[in-house]
């Protein structure tokens, strides 16, 4: 069967000039917004100092900004050919941090690479975006209803999850199963069978529960009632609210923060860096920066809308929820909504490798923009 | 999949239509967007379809995002302004955020608390010039019963145990069973909560007694400087003693100078170098030189206030102001002060740094000495204590004595502690030529650390002495003035002299970009015994910055550090105090709202500069010719000190100043120093010490 239909055409395929008008310069204006936020938030965690903090992270987002521009310039469909590649090379890294690498803060996460520690689990999620959507997009609605077409890519996610876990690392290996999902759920996985996985989790929570460590179930015991122990680990959570609070609408003033100067606010340069902005520039400085990640975060998604082939939208989800699972967690974290995670706020808090993975994904969410109306069928190459 | 029907070939590198690209002159028809027909395959139909829910799928997602955000905005609200964190009597030893004088009680209330009276604590709060709580009182009871009131011990001693968990039931219950007393008591020093709560109880018999416990929400921070409180709440040493009458009789906070976010950073820099360089002890001053208010004052090892069990005599001891020590080189700009403000030395001046100067059996050396004759900036610069000595000489004793004695730093500096110590210097009848030498460069006199802080302070902002204080001084209030102790002039001089030394003298590790800082290093042996130790210094930085526009005064000295390999050897103060104010500096200017000025960097810099040897005016004497007499006291009314910032601090000063000396003086033969050393033999031994 065949219908004719009347099309606008487009090329798509163009140089190298062209793609570079075709990035979203207004986005990556964003991006450097909050990375210059982060910036002045470094100054501050520093009592007032570009050292150690701030320079370098600023080198960092250079550094980041190019390979960002860079990656948004490799066409849409050579990576979605070679995304299969990637997502190897990320579970051999996954493994060889099991077996050798470094044991940081009571879990091995870390590994030497190029004189950085990276974390794999970073790159991996990044990795199982790629793969999931270059799975999916070949798939029909009715493909998508055959439990057995599911079966690799739930194995996809199950193998990294459980590595993660491993380490461990519950709260990336929560976040990277969150991330996922929501490919899955942007494929067109049927609702029901997501409802059934999530009582499936809800049913195995108690189970899993009894096989935390000690700190991570302290952690949510903790959450359940911070005050239980306000010297211990309870200090995070009362010690960053006690800061929002004293912040209260208007904030204390730029490098005015006396919980964050005096050291009460523990890792005020990584988790905490929020609270310290909050304490400084108040509810109103703390809703301006939410709303810049929220522009961030909803601007991805529109990206994903505005693309004409499967693989970019899903890109284009996966990478938005990704920088959005960060956000959350981070912010509801230093709010007191959810357990201490450890998750850093990204492009602001001080960290390397969280920033250059997120830059990572900001240049695959560029790329799909850049690329949003190439030919792009079956996930042949018909370029 | 999707077919091109038209046979028309397309450019290679056509931009599409609509794109910024178009203009830069693309071939016109590239970028004209072109409607063809195209056959639409089933596949592509049904890809459509998963598109099309996929589209409906994102936008689900994007609004849940949306909605998260607003419930994170929510709770950020919440946690900000709406219900913040309480600060409750249980966080105490973690509070560092200052109530208002007029709220105590209701900050510290529990928002639960509504009809109970909150007792007020009697003791007045101690605050730091922002309103941080330094020590604050909080009220707490005792719970006392009569047993022959109660109706049910039984249920009495349960319901207590319900509330103060930490009681022993049995116990209780004894105790209220005994009806031969008709007073018990059963718990001390309850939290007002639980008091409350035991009240809500409403058992008959049971009452309170009234009491306060004194808080020190930092701890470690400034403990020296607050002392602390016996059991019955009476100041013991530092503010809480020499206020007593004040925080005991008037109930509004009493306002120190001091700032804790200065205070901090200075003891995590002292302690850090301490524990870098095992030095045994350690102390660090902030002054501000145009007020004299003390920012911050640390003594290190230090002890926690709240809990003062442990706390050793070491401990206590504030060495800022409890302890004198040989000042060492930082005492040159002293002598460097004294006499170019007399008009007998002139800054081109030259003195004989060849060789030694014996007196009797010890000899006065310098550490790695140049051997020839040296101008005041390089004797500065290169700390000669032979060049020093030698100026101080030419000077004289009478000139050097009354400057001692006009600086004040012959009697205690009068800064608000019970603590502080009275310099040790000869007595008039023994300050003669050797001790002259030796005070020169800040050896045979022990003064305390903020002696050496209130002497630069003057010298360095414009020439006014401010006496230290620890009471903050009200925005509103005027300016504390301060006594003329030289002339604008000379002060200027002296500030040259201090910012060479950290441009190109010994001081080098102290200097923060854009921050002008200028200083003078200074270490001294220790006195053991019967002399000298060479191997327990005294290292001690005395900093001043800005030096454009003198403001700050940043004191490090580390008592006994001990050299490692990172300063090649060598315990001396410019390798292990001058870094250490450096990084105090970097991290102070900005609290205190001084940001680094590197826009006029370069026009600063030449304004602050001085040659090493500077010339000589035509017909001028290379050599200082001294004076027949010792110069009339002077006594000048009091001023405030230059307070005009930016690059030109140089204002003519509205009260009469002496003129720079023009008179000739007249010529007296040289005292010959061997045989009159030769003749009386010092008591103290003298020894190359200053660098």
């Amino acid at each position: 069967m065949s219908v004719m239909e009347r099309r606008l055409i487009r090329e798509t395929s163009f140089g190298l000039t062209s793609k570079l008008w075709q990035i979203s310069w207004i986005y990556v204006l964003l991006l450097c917004t909050l990375a210059a936020v982060g910036y002045v938030a470094l100054y501050s965690a520093a009592g007032g100092s570009a050292e150690p903090y701030a320079s370098r992270h600023i080198l960092r987002f250079g550094f980041g900004l190019t390979l960002m521009l860079s990656i948004a310039l490799v066409d849409i469909r050579f990576i979605a050919r070679t995304a299969w590649l990637g997502y190897a090379g990320a579970v051999v890294l996954l493994v060889l941090v099991l077996k050798m690498g470094h044991v940081g803060k009571g879990a091995q996460r870390w590994i030497d690479l190029g004189g950085m520690q990276w974390q794999p689990s970073e790159l991996m999620k990044i990795a199982l975006i790629l793969v999931l959507a270059s799975w999916f997009h070949r798939a029909s609605w009715e493909r998508m209803g055959n439990p057995l077409f599911l079966i690799p890519p739930t194995l996809a996610v199950l193998v990294p999850v459980g590595l993660i876990l491993k380490e461990p690392n519950l709260g990336t290996a929560l976040i990277t199963a969150v991330v996922g999902a929501t490919i899955f759920l942007g494929a067109g996985v049927r609702w029901w069978k997501v409802g059934l996985v999530v009582a499936g989790v809800a049913l195995a929570a108690p189970v899993a529960y009894t096989h935390l460590h000690d700190y991570q179930r302290a952690r949510i015991t903790t959450f359940l009632n911070p005050e239980s122990d306000p010297l211990g680990a309870g200090y995070n959570i009362i010690q960053s609210k006690i800061a929002l609070g004293s912040g209260g609408m208007w904030g204390k003033g730029f490098l005015q923060g006396t919980q964050g100067h005096l050291n009460f606010l523990p890792e005020k340069q990584t988790d905490f860096i929020f609270t310290m902005l909050g304490e400084e520039f108040g509810l109103v400085g703390g809703l301006a920066l939410l709303g810049l990640l929220c522009l961030i975060v909803v601007g991805g998604m529109l990206m994903a809308l505005r693309c004409r082939h499967q693989f970019g939208r899903l890109v284009a989800l996966g990478v938005s929820m990704n920088f959005f699972l960060y956000v959350l967690v981070n912010v509801a974290m230093v709010t007191g909504a959810i357990p201490v995670g450890g998750v850093p706020l990204p492009l602001v808090s001080h960290g390397g490798t969280a920033m250059i993975t997120v830059m990572i994904g900001f240049g695959l969410l560029m790329s799909v923009h850049v690329h949003r109306d190439v030919e792009f069928g079956d996930g042949r190459d018909e370029g | 999949m999707t077919e091109r029907r038209s046979n028309e070939p397309l450019p290679g590198n056509a931009p599409g239509p609509g794109t910024l690209a178009r203009r830069f002159g693309a071939p016109r028809d590239a970028v004209v967007p072109r409607m063809e027909d195209v056959r639409v395959t089933a596949p592509d139909l049904a890809r459509r379809v998963t598109m099309e829910r996929t589209r409906g799928r994102i936008v689900i997602a994007a609004s849940i995002f949306t909605a998260l955000f607003a419930a994170v905005s929510v709770k950020l609200a919440l946690a900000t302004i709406f219900i913040p964190m309480p600060l409750r009597p249980s966080d105490q030893p973690h509070v560092a955020v200052a109530p208002k004088a007029s709220d105590v009680a209701t900050t510290i209330a529990p928002a639960s608390v509504k009809a109970f009276e909150m007792p007020r604590a009697r003791r007045a709060m101690i605050t730091d010039r922002n309103g941080e709580v330094l020590a604050i009182s909080l009220p707490t009871a005792a719970v006392t019963a009569n047993p022959r009131a109660l109706i049910d011990p039984e249920d009495a001693a349960h319901k207590l145990k319900s509330v103060l968990k930490r009681l022993d039931e049995a116990q209780v219950r004894e105790k209220l069973s005994d009806q031969t007393k008709s007073f018990v008591y059963l718990a001390r020093q309850i939290s007002p909560r639980e008091q409350m709560a035991i009240n809500d109880l409403g058992i008959p018999g049971v009452d309170f007694e009234r009491s306060e416990r004194r808080r020190y929400p930092l701890g470690r921070v400034a403990a020296q400087v607050l002392g602390g409180v016996d059991v019955d709440g009476h100041g013991i040493a530092g503010a809480e003693r020499h206020f007593e009458t004040r925080l005991s009789e008037e109930s509004p906070p009493l306002r120190l100078s001091l700032d804790v976010r200065v205070q901090a950073v200075v003891r995590e820099e002292l302690l850090a170098a301490m524990t870098e360089f095992q030095a045994i002890g350690a102390c660090g001053i902030v002054m501000d030189v145009r007020t004299g208010e003390v920012i911050a004052m640390v003594s290190l090892p230090d002890f926690d206030l709240n809990d003062t069990r442990t706390a050793t005599d070491d401990d206590r001891s504030n060495r800022a102001v409890g302890r004198v020590y040989e000042p060492g080189s930082t005492f040159k700009l002293q002598t460097a002060s004294f006499a170019l403000d007399s008009g007998i030395v002139h800054i081109w001046n030259g003195f004989d740094a060849t060789n030694p100067i014996r007196i009797g059996r010890f000899s006065i050396n310098d550490f790695e000495g140049k051997h020839r004759w040296l101008a005041v900036p390089e004797i500065i610069a290169y700390s000669s204590n032979i060049g020093a000595a030698r100026m101080a000489e030419a000077a004289g004793t009478a000139t050097q004595r009354a400057w001692m004695e006009k600086l004040g730093l012959l009697t205690r500096t009068g800064i608000e502690l019970s603590d502080s110590a009275l310099p040790l210097a000869p007595p008039a009848a023994n300050w003669k030529e050797a001790a002259t030498l030796t005070i020169g460069f800040g050896h045979g006199i022990a003064v305390t650390p903020l002696h050496v802080v209130m002497a630069t302070g003057a010298v360095s902002n414009g020439g006014v002495l401010m006496r230290p204080t620890l009471v903050a001084v009200d925005p509103g209030a005027p300016a504390p003035t301060g006594t003329r102790i030289m002339q604008q002039t000379t002060s200027d001089t002296i500030r040259k002299l201090m910012r060479l030394v950290v441009t190109d003298g010994y001081g080098k590790p102290a200097e923060v970009p854009g921050y002008f800082v200028g200083g003078k290093t200074g270490t001294a042996e220790k006195i053991s015994g019967h002399g000298y130790n060479k191997h327990s210094n005294v290292s001690a930085f005395m900093s001043v910055f800005p030096m454009n526009a003198p403001h700050y005064a940043v004191y490090m000295m580390l008592d006994e550090p001990h050299a490692n390999a990172s300063t090649h050897g060598y315990a001396t103060a410019g390798w292990v105090s001058a870094p250490a104010a450096g990084r105090v500096i970097a991290r102070i200017g900005p609290m205190l709202g001084l940001l680094p000025e590197t826009d006029n960097a370069a026009a600063i810099q030449a304004s602050l500069a001085i040659p090493m040897q500077p010339a000589r005016p035509p017909g001028a004497a290379a050599t200082p010719v001294p004076r027949a007499s010792a110069p009339v006291a002077k006594t000048a009314p009091p001023v405030a000190p230059n307070r005009a910032g930016g690059s030109t601090p140089v204002t003519t000063p509205s009260v009469p100043v002496r003129a720079p000396s023009v008179v000739p003086p007249v010529a007296t033969p040289a005292h010959d120093l061997r045989r009159e050393a030769a003749a009386r033999p010092v008591q103290a031994a003298l020894v190359d010490v200053g660098r």
